[in-house]
């Protein structure tokens, strides 16, 4: 559960400690840049992939670590996507001046993307305050709820474009832009679960009474995992509009909530590798499904088109064979920065 | 000098037509080693409830120092110093040992805050609206230095574990640091809940049954390890407990409840002689040989 810190930082000096895990992940993002740039599709589904690892790492702050249950991931990831959206379409013409027309953009578009973040946050905040109090399945209707209502409210305003969307967003999101995001999303959410407020939130999944007993603010602490949980929703949201041609509100359905909550429990509930890990099959497994139909019917896509629809059947069985064979998830609580080094030692100990 | 950390007065609390607990009095004091005993059902777990601030009290008041804490939540009341277990133990069941103690202990810079923002709420000059802000931010501030993770974020870390590996230490319980609390024999885990209850800094411990489910050399050595921590933590010590001799040892004082009503305080052999007390409690076999070794109340 709680880990402490990877072996590779302890030898650091505190200051460097925090930056230390940025300086080695941003060249070998950019090399990565530089070798995907021109493979559009890889590109296009890496991006999916890394949209969805940031939702489901954030959604296992809530679900996983605090053990709430939270389903209206995807209103906050609305709320991102169509405000970042928003600005950015408003700005396209804008340019920082003194500076290059690309870096201007790129500066333009992680504004959007905290300017998404931090709506989706505030609404976090607004949605969680009154709703944290309650229990189990409370909570779930409560996020439900929001969700709904936020694709609701996008589908009857006219500056949004009601149920056709937006269209023509600048097209600013790269494959170093999601996968740097990602990386920020899943070292927060590693520091979190290593620090003190990481064990409060745990504490409060064990034992809530006992949790408060001890001085841990449980309300306090469960807002502030749904405030950090929704920002990161709307920076996926604001990374998934500028990559997508069009966003309208059918991208942001209860069934994507759903699709979130799939990924952190099949992925073992409060396990981030777990989360990352089933975000990158559950993502992968309609697109291998579309090319093994388009395959298996000798070219003809009739089959293949009908993969969105018997996706979710495909989900519920996988959900309940997981269920059976390993309730606990693939990971259970554990991590595999974890694992790795018990593996690692035991190794050098000679021991199988 | 020594004044009161804890004080309980007129207390009662009725749910619904029940009366739970009436006209309920005590004072616990810095070195106080105090009992509360009775039949099951009398009222004694909802005394403690309503101390730690889970019922609020629907009379009367409880004080902890010179604040009072009707109504407050537990943990506010947590952060003035009074720490608890529970009688059917509830520890952080899937969390090791060491992070079960980790949860309650807090940095000592994070205690000098919560003293600041008692300070702040007491003197707010905007009733009680800036010294809420003034919380949120400062709770917000924490979070983006673990996120940072901050050189203060790591002082504070290093000092937290060293401070619960201490208490482990104390308790005897080192040995089993990254062992699950669920995989704790019981005594132990009646022992980690202590240590956790201390992680909170209090000034004032209430043990609801320590004794419960251990063995006859356990409760032995419960009996001077509740001594020394009352000496080395200089705390107050408030006990339910059912195993007599226990109770009957180290108590300086006890409490007596039956249907919620204190029918008897005193000490232990004042409490003893009590005819109102051995009917309703102890029963007449207790007298006929309580320096025997069944001496136990009923359970």
């Amino acid at each position: 559960m709680a880990s402490t810190a990877l072996p590779i930082t302890s030898g650091l000096p505190r200051g460097l400690r925090g930056v230390f895990p940025f300086l080695l992940a941003i060249p070998v993002l950019a090399a990565l840049q530089l070798a995907v740039s021109e493979r559009y599709f890889l590109v296009y589904i890496a991006s999916i992939i890394g949209v969805n690892i940031i939702l489901a790492v954030s959604l296992n702050i809530v679900n996983g670590m605090t053990g709430q249950f939270s389903i209206g991931h995807a209103g906050f990831m609305a709320v991102g996507a169509y405000l970042s959206g928003k600005f950015s379409l408003e700005t396209k013409q804008l340019a920082i001046s003194l500076l290059p027309v690309a870096v201007s953009d790129q500066l333009m578009f992680i504004v959007a993307l905290l300017i998404g973040g931090s709506c989706a946050a505030i609404c976090g905040f607004i949605v969680g305050l009154p709703s944290l109090r309650l229990k189990g399945d409370y909570l779930a209707i409560v996020t439900l709820g929001f969700g709904e209502i936020i694709r609701v409210i996008v589908q009857n305003t006219q500056a949004f474009g009601r149920a056709l969307g937006l269209s023509g967003i600048p097209q600013r999101s790269s494959f170093f832009m999601v996968y740097f995001w990602v990386f920020v999303t899943i070292v927060i959410a590693r520091r979190i679960a290593a620090s003190t407020h990481g064990r409060s939130l745990w504490a409060i999944r064990e034992d809530e009474v006992a949790a408060e007993a001890m001085g841990v603010n449980t309300t306090g602490y469960k807002v502030r995992a749904f405030v950090v949980s929704s920002f990161f929703a709307g920076v996926a949201g604001g990374l998934f509009a500028h990559f997508v041609p069009i966003i309208n509100p059918g991208s942001f359905t209860f069934v994507k909530s759903i699709e979130v909550v799939v990924m952190v429990v099949a992925g073992g509930l409060g396990s981030t590798t777990g989360a990352i890990l089933a975000a990158i099959v559950l993502t992968l497994l309609p697109e291998a499904m579309r090319s093994a139909f388009v395959a298996l019917s000798g070219g003809q896509a009739s089959l293949a088109q009908k993969v969105d629809q018997i996706r979710m059947p495909i989900y519920g069985i996988l959900l309940v064979l997981l269920m059976l064979l390993r309730p606990q998830g693939l990971f259970g609580t554990k991590e595999i920065w974890d694992v790795i080094p018990r593996l690692w030692s035991r190794r050098r100990k000679g021991l199988p | 000098m020594n004044e009161a950390l804890l004080k309980a007065e007129d207390v009662s609390i009725h749910f619904g037509g029940l009366k739970a607990l009436s006209h309920f009095n005590l004072e616990i004091r810095q070195g106080d080693l105090k009992g509360l005993i009775g039949p099951n059902g009398a009222g004694k777990t909802t005394g403690f409830n309503v101390l730690t601030g889970v019922y609020a009290p629907s009379s009367g008041s409880v004080w902890v120092g010179d604040e009072r804490v009707n109504g407050w939540m537990p943990h506010q009341i947590n952060h003035l110093g009074l720490a608890r277990t529970f009688q059917n133990i509830r520890l952080f069941r899937a969390l090791s040992a060491l992070d079960n103690v980790r949860v309650a202990c807090r940095a000592a810079s994070s205690h000098l805050h919560q003293e600041r923002l008692l300070k702040v709420r007491k003197e707010a000059a905007f009733g009680k609206l800036d010294a809420k802000l003034l919380e949120a931010s400062s709770n917000y501030l924490d979070w983006w230095r673990a996120f940072f993770c901050s050189p203060t974020f790591q002082r504070d870390e290093e000092q937290i574990r060293h401070q619960a590996e201490e208490l482990l230490e104390v308790m005897g319980l080192s040995h089993r640091r990254n062992e699950q609390a669920r995989n704790l024999p019981y005594g132990e885990q009646r022992r980690l809940e202590i240590a956790r209850a201390l992680g909170t800094r209090p000034r004032v411990l209430l043990l609801d049954e320590p004794a419960a489910g251990m063995n006859t050399r356990e409760k032995a050595d419960l009996m001077p390890l509740i001594r020394r921590l009352r000496d080395q933590f200089a705390l107050g010590i408030l006990v339910i407990e059912h195993d007599m001799k226990l109770v009957m040892g180290i108590c300086e004082q006890i409490t007596v409840l039956d249907h919620g009503e204190t029918i008897a305080v005193g000490s232990p052999e004042n409490v003893r002689s009590n005819r109102k007390v051995i009917e309703a409690y102890l029963g007449d076999s207790y007298l006929e040989g309580h320096a025997g070794p069944s001496a136990a109340g009923p359970s």
